[in-house]
């Protein structure tokens, strides 16, 4: 698995090698055929999330492409972190929260009485915001999740290979039983990822992942997303637009409402593919976010 | 001085006080004053046990005060052996701690992992209820109720003397429940969300969660809460003295009654020893030993609590 850093070192990243993508002009994110969606991993059907009363995001229709990175960008408040965690179920932890509509997974209705919320996010990890490594060792961050699984032979090699995939490996071999708190933020992040790769999910779903981190840090993470989208579905938030445009095949862009009542509702506006969405987008609200003429 | 024609910083004296703080200066006062009642009252507590304490192996050897296992210095032949009050105090303790650690932290993980907000709003407060009910009821509910229901109900026949370590060790640790229970329930709200948030992501359940994640990481306050509890369980008085009885014994046997340094002093402190009396400086010469095992077991605890200690954040 050296193709880690054989690929952070190739100049293949044509959205990323420039300067900033500049706003409004079609990025051209990955070199890669983005096929069609014909057998999507998620399927959102008028998905709707509600806290308590307040309904934060409505009538969401959304298809996720098997081992595609699709970005959700808008402003705050336009509920694409939300829709996120109704992908994994995460919004079950918060209470008051409630999910209408229809979110399926390889067809099977993830709200389904049936479904098991804690396999589901075995199969559907997630990273989050600010990096959130627990406060063990670096090995026993990685372990975690194989250990909670019961999948303990081989343990080590599990972990080199994670914090290989995740492009840490070379940092930390050394130092693999010191605390995860002793890394840096952007080090943090990708053990993290590291993490999350060690159960072999499917899907690696991604809240904001760089906005706690520096510009450099940020670009490791999003060359390590190219990397990781050979083999995993990756679906990242993102109010960073050029972020969405460097490494998302697909955009889906979101926004507040407000309805006769006054009260504020995500929507989802667009969603193509970003160089689509950034380049000819259909919606004139998607086109004056993009350029930068709304809030 | 030219006058510059932009002027960056204001003219001097603007930044001098007005006028003099009377009031923030009183408030400081206060509280040093505040926080000094308590550091002075531990040093006066200290000060007033060692003379007497002094005195008291001017008459005794500490060796036959630390090792001899007879206790009657109130007898026309005393003899001043304190082990028998020692391995009292430590078996009701032990029974303390073995009521107390499972159910405590168990409430407390329930509380604080698995009981909506709303239960827990409701449960913490009622728990902490326990905390305020007077020892002396315990002490009663242990001899009047406890150990008779033991003695109907033991199997086999047998069963505990009327006044017992086990019944007064039982009642003490329902007693301490809460101070374990609502000091880890503390120390495990406080994890961050995120952390645990982390942990449900890669598929563990809440059992997993808080075991190998909240826990480890509110180990420090747990610990913190534990010794708390042994604290309260080595000074509390009242239970032992009335549930486990008046008589010195050294035995491991937790059925019979026995006579803690608490007790002891309890029982001994009744105000009609001569002052200044041998019997009078035995008094504090128990007292010492208790304060001397309390302060031990703080500090231990206070390098137990840095040791484990998992930093978040």
């Amino acid at each position: 698995m050296t193709s880690t850093s054989a690929h952070r070192e190739a100049p293949a990243r044509p959205g990323a090698q420039e300067s900033p993508v500049s706003v409004g002009r079609p990025a051209a994110a990955r070199d890669r055929e983005i096929p069609d969606l014909v057998h999507p991993v998620f399927e959102t059907i008028s998905l709707s999330v509600s806290y308590g009363d307040y309904m934060a995001v409505r009538d969401v229709d959304l298809k996720i492409g098997e081992r595609q990175i699709t970005a959700l960008i808008g402003p705050s408040g336009c509920g694409k972190s939300t829709v996120l965690r109704a992908l994994n179920r995460m919004n079950d932890l918060i209470p008051g929260a409630h999910v209408h509509g229809r979110v399926s997974y390889h067809g099977q209705d993830l709200y389904a009485s049936h479904i098991d919320p804690i396999e589901v996010r075995r199969r559907i990890g997630m990273v989050f915001q600010k990096p959130n490594p627990f406060p063990k060792s670096i090995y026993d961050n990685v372990a975690y999740g194989p250990r909670v699984h019961g999948r303990t032979a081989g343990l080590d090699e599990t972990v080199e290979r994670a914090l290989t995939r995740a492009a840490l490996w070379d940092e930390v071999k050394d130092k693999l039983r010191q605390n995860a708190l002793s890394l840096s933020g952007g080090q943090q992040q990708r053990l993290c990822i590291a993490r999350t790769i060690a159960v072999y999910p499917e899907v690696i779903l991604m809240d904001e992942p760089c906005s706690a981190l520096d510009p450099i840090a940020t670009l490791r993470i999003e060359d390590l997303m190219h990397d990781l989208a050979r083999e995993f579905t990756i679906v990242i938030v993102t109010h960073n637009m050029q972020q969405a445009a460097r490494v998302s095949d697909r955009t889906a862009f979101f926004t507040a409402e407000v309805d006769e009542q006054g009260v504020r509702h995500g929507r989802l506006v667009e969603y193509d593919r970003t160089t689509t969405i950034f380049g000819k987008p259909t919606d004139k609200r998607t086109e004056d976010y993009i350029t930068g003429r709304f809030g | 001085m030219t006058a510059s024609p932009i002027r960056a910083v204001p003219a001097r004296g603007a930044l001098g006080r007005s006028r003099p703080r009377y009031g923030e200066h009183a408030v400081r006062v206060v509280l040093v004053l505040a926080a000094l009642v308590s550091v002075g009252t531990t040093v006066g507590i200290v000060a007033s046990l060692i003379p007497t304490t002094v005195a008291f192996f001017g008459q005794v050897s500490w060796q036959e005060f630390l090792f001899t296992a007879e206790w009657t210095p109130l007898f026309a032949d005393p003899h001043y052996g304190v082990l028998p009050l020692v391995s009292a105090t430590l078996i009701t303790t032990v029974i303390a701690l073995a009521v107390a650690i499972p159910l405590g932290l168990g409430a407390a993980v329930y509380l604080s992992e698995y009981a909506a907000p709303r239960t827990r709003r409701v449960v913490k407060p009622v728990l902490e209820v326990l905390a305020g009910i007077p020892t002396v009821v315990y002490g009663f509910f242990a001899l009047s109720f406890l150990t008779p229901l033991l003695q109907d109900y033991w199997p086999g026949g047998g069963g505990p003397q009327i006044f017992n370590a086990l019944s007064a060790g039982l009642v003490m640790g329902v007693m301490i429940v809460p101070t374990v229970a609502s000091l880890s329930e503390d120390a495990m709200s406080a994890v961050p969300g995120a952390l645990r948030e982390g942990s449900y992501a890669l598929g563990s359940s809440t059992r997993q969660t808080a075991t190998r994640v909240v826990v480890p990481a509110a180990f420090s306050g747990i610990v913190a809460a534990i010794v708390l509890a042994v604290s309260r369980a080595v000074g509390e008085t009242m239970i032992v003295a009335i549930a486990s009885g008046q008589r010195p014994s050294l035995t491991w046997n937790p059925l019979e009654g026995m006579q803690t340094m608490t007790g002891f002093i309890a029982s001994a402190g009744t105000g009609d020893l001569p002052v200044g009396s041998l019997s009078y400086q035995t008094i504090f010469a128990v007292g010492a030993l208790l304060f001397a095992i309390t302060l031990v077991m703080n500090l231990l605890s206070a390098r137990l609590v840095r040791r484990f200690r998992e930093v978040y954040e």
